[in-house]
This record gives C-alpha cells, sequence and structure tokens, in this order.
C-alpha cells in the first residue's frame, strides 16, 4: 500500500488560550494536488508552519513518506523533502536574484558549507540559471531582489522553494497581492509543475486555487471542516455557510 | 560567483605600503616615524580587531561586544606561551609555534562565544557578548598564576622577520599592513562564496535559509569562529605593539573603543573599520594638542555625534553619499555572480513588504 506523501493525525498547535489549529487528521497522496480553503483565521498558515516545523505541534504527529517528522527541525524536514513558499515574500533582499537561486540550490547539495567561490561551471550556479529561466526571471539576474516587483518576488520564491527538487511543494497564498495580469503566468507555473510532485495550496483566489488543485480542505476556527473534489467544493452546503452566511 | 576587488582598495594598499618612504618628503624625519609607527601602525591594529567586529555585523547582522576580549585571548596566550615573556608562565615555544596557538585559541574561543549566544539577536546579543567579555576581563584580571593578574605579562618583542627585528618600527608597520590586507580580501572573497551568501542571507532572513536545508545554528557558530580567528590576527599585534598585554587591553573602555572604531567608520563595509580606527587614533594621540588630554572622551564623543547625525552609515556612508551627489547616480554597479549588477533607484525600504 502506497504510503501518504504528508499523514497529519490529530494534529494541534496551541499558542497560550488561543487554539490555533485543533485536531486536524489528513492524508496527502504522493502526486494530489491539495488546496486548503478557509475565511482569515482559521488556522491555514498555522498548520502549514506546523507541517514545515516553524511551529513543532503541541499534540498529534506527522509523518512524511511514512517517516515520523514531528520533532525534527525545519532544516531537516527540507532535507526529507519538503519545499515551501511563505504568504509574505522571505526572501534575502540584500542579494541578487541569482544569488537568491543559488543558496537556494546549494541549501540541498554537497558544500553548502563551502569556502570556495563556485567556479564558472559550477552545477550549482547552472540549476540556478535554469530555474530563474523557468520562472522568466532570466533578464534579472543580477538585480537585487529589494528592487524586484511582488509578481516578480512571487515568482523567485516559487523558484527557491522548487530548488531543492522538493517531493510535496507547499504554496501559502502565492496569489496574494498579485495584479489580475499576473495571475495567469501563476497558473502556469503551477499546471507545469510535474505530476509526481505533490503540491499542498493555501489560496484565497478561487479560481487558482480549483484550477490547479484535485481536492480541497476547508478549515474554519483550527479545525478541517470539509474534505471533497474540487469540483464539487462551492456546492457544498458547509462551505456556503462559511463564506456566505448561514442564510444561503 | 566573482566580485570586482575594489581598485579603490588596491590603490590605498599601494598607497598605504608606500608610505614609510612618502612620509619623510612631507614631514621632518622624526615625525614622518612617529606617523608610521604611532598613528598608522596601532590604527591598522586596532583596525584589525574592529573588522572583526564589522565582518559580523555587515555580514551576519550580529552585534558582537566580545572582539576585544577575544583579541586579548590571543594576546594573553602568546604571553603566556613564548620565551622571554614576563613573568615566565609556560615560556616554551618560539614565536613560529606560540602565534599559531594564538589564533587557534581565538578561533576557538570565538566558536564558544557563536555559541553560547546562539539564540540571541539584536540588544541581547550586544548584552550577552559583553557580559561575556566582562567575565573573562575580571578572570583575567584576578588570577595570577596564568595571566599575572593586574600586571599582566610583558616583554613580548615579537618574532625576527627574514633577520628584520620585529621592533623596528618599518618592519611592524608592514606586517600589520601585510596581515590587514590579507584578512581584507579574504573577507571580500568570503562573502561571495557559498558559507558568506548563506551568511548574509542569515542576516536578511534566518527562517528562510533553515526552510531551505541549512543548518542556522552551524553557520553562525562558524561566523563567529571566522570572527575570532580575524580578532586573534589583531590581538596578537597589539600584544606585540605593545610589548605584553594587561587586563586593561580588554577591559570595558578597550572593548567601547572598538565599537566606537566601527561605528565611526561605517559598518556597512570591512574597510570601514580602518578608517573608524584611524579617526579614533588621530583624536586620541592629538587631544592634548586639539583641546586637552582629559577631554580625550568628550572630542571622540562629538566626532562619534557628528558622523552618526550626519550619515548614520558612519564615514564610509559619508564618501559614498559625495560620490553619488559627485555623479547623480544612484549606486555603484558592482559584479557579482559573473553578471553586472544594477541598483535602480528603490522605491521601497527593506522593511516595507506588500500586501
Amino acid at each position: 500500500m502506497t504510503e501518504p506523501a504528508i499523514r497529519l493525525q490529530a494534529v494541534s498547535r496551541r499558542f497560550g488560550a488561543l487554539q490555533a489549529v485543533r485536531d486536524v487528521t489528513l492524508d496527502v497522496m504522493p502526486g494530489e494536488r491539495r488546496a486548503v480553503l478557509g475565511p482569515n483565521g482559521a488556522g491555514k498558515t498555522t498548520l502549514f508552519n506546523t507541517i514545515c516545523g516553524d511551529y513543532p505541534p503541541t499534540g498529534g504527529s506527522i509523518a512524511l513518506f511514512g517517516t515520523d517528522i514531528t520533532g525534527l527541525r525545519p532544516h531537516q524536514r527540507t532535507r526529507l523533502g519538503i519545499g515551501r513558499t511563505y504568504q509574505t515574500s522571505l526572501l534575502f533582499n540584500g542579494l541578487t536574484v541569482l544569488e537568491n537561486l543559488f543558496i537556494a540550490v546549494r541549501g540541498l547539495r554537497p558544500g553548502r558549507f563551502s569556502f570556495l567561490r563556485p567556479g564558472r561551471g559550477d552545477e550549482g550556479v547552472a540549476r540556478a540559471r535554469e530555474l530563474a529561466d523557468r520562472m522568466r526571471l532570466s533578464h534579472l539576474l543580477a538585480a537585487e531582489v529589494l528592487n524586484l516587483s511582488h509578481g516578480q518576488r512571487r515568482q523567485l520564491e516559487v523558484g527557491m522553494a522548487l530548488a531543492g527538487d522538493p517531493r510535496v511543494l507547499m504554496l501559502d497564498e502565492p496569489a496574494a497581492g498579485l495584479s489580475p495580469g499576473d495571475r495567469p503566468e501563476l497558473l502556469r507555473l503551477l499546471r507545469e509543475l510535474p505530476r509526481s510532485l505533490t503540491l499542498i495550496l493555501i489560496e484565497h483566489d478561487m479560481d487558482i486555487a480549483l484550477s490547479a488543485t484535485d481536492v480541497v480542505s476547508v478549515m474554519k476556527d483550527g479545525v478541517v471542516v470539509v474534505e471533497a473534489p474540487a469540483d464539487r467544493i462551492e456546492d457544498h452546503p458547509v462551505v456556503q455557510s462559511i463564506y456566505l452566511g448561514s442564510g444561503h | 560567483m566573482r566580485s570586482r576587488a575594489a581598485p579603490w582598495s588596491l590603490l590605498g594598499l599601494a598607497v598605504l605600503l608606500a608610505l614609510p618612504w612618502l612620509l619623510p618628503q612631507l614631514l621632518p624625519q622624526g615625525q614622518a616615524q612617529f606617523w608610521t609607527a604611532s598613528i598608522l601602525g596601532r590604527a591598522i591594529v586596532f583596525g584589525i580587531i574592529a573588522m572583526s567586529l564589522t565582518f559580523l555585523a555587515t555580514y551576519g547582522g550580529f552585534v558582537s561586544l566580545a572582539q576585544m576580549m577575544i583579541a586579548g585571548i590571543a594576546g594573553y596566550t602568546l604571553a603566556i606561551f613564548v620565551e622571554g615573556a614576563v613573568p615566565r608562565v609556560v615560556g616554551l615555544l618560539g614565536y613560529g609555534a606560540a602565534i599559531p596557538l594564538a589564533l587557534l585559541a581565538a578561533t576557538a574561543m570565538g566558536i564558544l562565544m557563536g555559541a553560547i549566544s546562539l539564540r540571541s539577536r539584536d540588544i541581547y546579543l550586544l548584552m550577552i557578548t559583553l557580559a561575556l567579555g566582562m567575565g573573562v576581563f575580571r578572570f583575567i584580571e584576578t588570577n595570577i598564576a596564568w595571566f599575572n593578574g593586574y600586571e599582566g605579562i610583558r616583554n613580548v618583542v615579537g618574532p625576527s622577520l627574514f633577520g628584520l627585528d620585529f621592533r623596528n618600527a618599518l618592519v611592524f608597520y608592514h606586517a600589520a599592513l601585510g596581515t590587514a590586507a590579507l584578512l581584507y580580501f579574504g573577507i571580500l572573497y568570503l562573502v561571495k562564496t557559498p558559507f558568506g551568501l548563506v551568511l548574509q542571507g542569515i542576516r536578511d532572513n534566518p527562517r528562510r535559509v533553515a526552510a531551505l536545508g541549512y543548518a542556522v545554528g552551524l553557520h553562525r557558530i562558524a561566523a563567529f569562529g571566522v570572527a575570532g580567528f580575524i580578532a586573534g590576527c589583531g590581538g596578537v599585534l597589539s600584544t606585540i605593539y605593545n610589548i605584553g598585554i594587561s587586563p586593561g587591553s580588554i577591559g570595558l573602555g578597550a572593548t567601547v573603543n572598538i565599537l566606537i572604531m566601527s561605528v565611526i567608520g561605517g559598518l556597512g563595509h570591512p574597510i570601514g573599520a580602518f578608517i573608524g580606527s584611524l579617526i579614533f587614533t588621530v583624536l586620541d594621540t592629538f587631544a592634548a594638542t586639539i583641546y586637552d588630554r582629559d577631554r580625550f572622551n568628550t572630542l571622540i564623543g562629538l566626532a562619534f555625534l557628528a558622523i552618526v547625525l550626519v550619515s548614520p552609515d558612519g564615514a564610509i556612508g559619508v564618501g559614498a553619499r559625495l560620490r553619488r551627489l559627485l555623479t547623480a547616480q544612484p549606486r555603484p554597479a558592482s559584479r557579482v555572480c559573473g553578471e553586472v549588477r544594477s541598483r535602480p533607484p528603490s522605491t521601497r525600504t527593506a522593511k516595507e513588504e506588500p500586501p
């Protein structure tokens, strides 16, 4: 039997008196495209941070392809195959696009502690250039990240998350703040991802979320309240009640 | 990944190398020698120690107040182990063995400081490193068996370089300048290596660095080790310059002086440490001539205030502002990753995030 890519069993996360995530049990199968939806404050990003290790869970367990990762630190989880982006871009503003991608590539390769500069034929630099090309950023290799537009920063975020060839890619609101003109480009990027990659996506833009994923989990008050195929989620009465109010 | 080895740095180094021969053409013989040994030589030595602080602050975002203490560890290790020092504590090694041992001790102390302060940042890091520095200072001041307490250890005269006596002002000046240049260009090289780029990543966003698979703590400790080695080089030279070492040279005053040098020069680039050190040394030396010896702290305080008010980036910030005014360009271009790096006029500050 195939092990789930991500298996959450009764995962909880508490901040003092606030129970941000409550007993979430969830299986995401390899190659699945899963959207996590819900109103602001539902616990979606906290759930992401718990899976990635930024906030260790206060209850329950997390497994990645059958390996228990509950007690691991963020960099150890990344080395096991998790790649992620953040709700607000977390980039290295003082460095260039190429340097950002190079750091991302070297993170999971030998020589991440090297005191020698990479040569012209360095595999890591070549991979960073290839990623920039894929993210449509190759004309900005030498630009400082601080000076990129918001859309370009989001593209770079995704490129950096893909740099380590993750087995599970977790994108936290990749369309947040994007102009309507930038959204088709993001959708194209998501659709071009290899089918073997497991994708978990938090997104408020329903068009993007439902076009790029197969299954949707809806959260409210830290609990997963609905799990359904993407093409049937909009008609679900609980979802309508959450987004439109109980009168509908 | 290449960076343009700043031509201005190479030009400056050439001028500094030639200075001991140029100064006698401009000044009387006695004054020229005084400037070479007591102003420039001393500024270079303390500039190296200040550069260890600048390296951590500029590229890692860590301001450490333990750097003077780490320099002192190197100085004391040298004084304890080298033969001829008074009083003799161990005194079994020649300079060829005692100097590497001193650098090793400083690097180890840097690593220890990094490990102890691993989880602290900003003001908390400042306070922890200051507390550790003062703790070591008090221990050394009160320990007679190893450190000879308040009096310290004397007669550390330095080695002979290819038959040339280290006590010769010219020999010392060029040895200090050579060491400073090696360390300075070494840092410029290091910050474009994977280690250096990740260090800058930690400065900008440690959480993201961890999410890319790096053990942030290890990198941070290694950066403190590198800074410890740099401070150790300064500590060895300063001990030989002073022909010995005493606890006063690593006390609170000396610790704050290193911070002042770094801030006056500017924390944006390693060269700032040497500029700050030169300004500090000139004011320190000529305070009595300018106003009154006892008013040195007032003078250095006023200089500090003026530079911080005019240019928060220190003296190097003044230079950069003037250059931009003269050339009417927002920022100079430099070469990174084999590409010409351009900085178009920024409309966004570092702290500003789009929604």
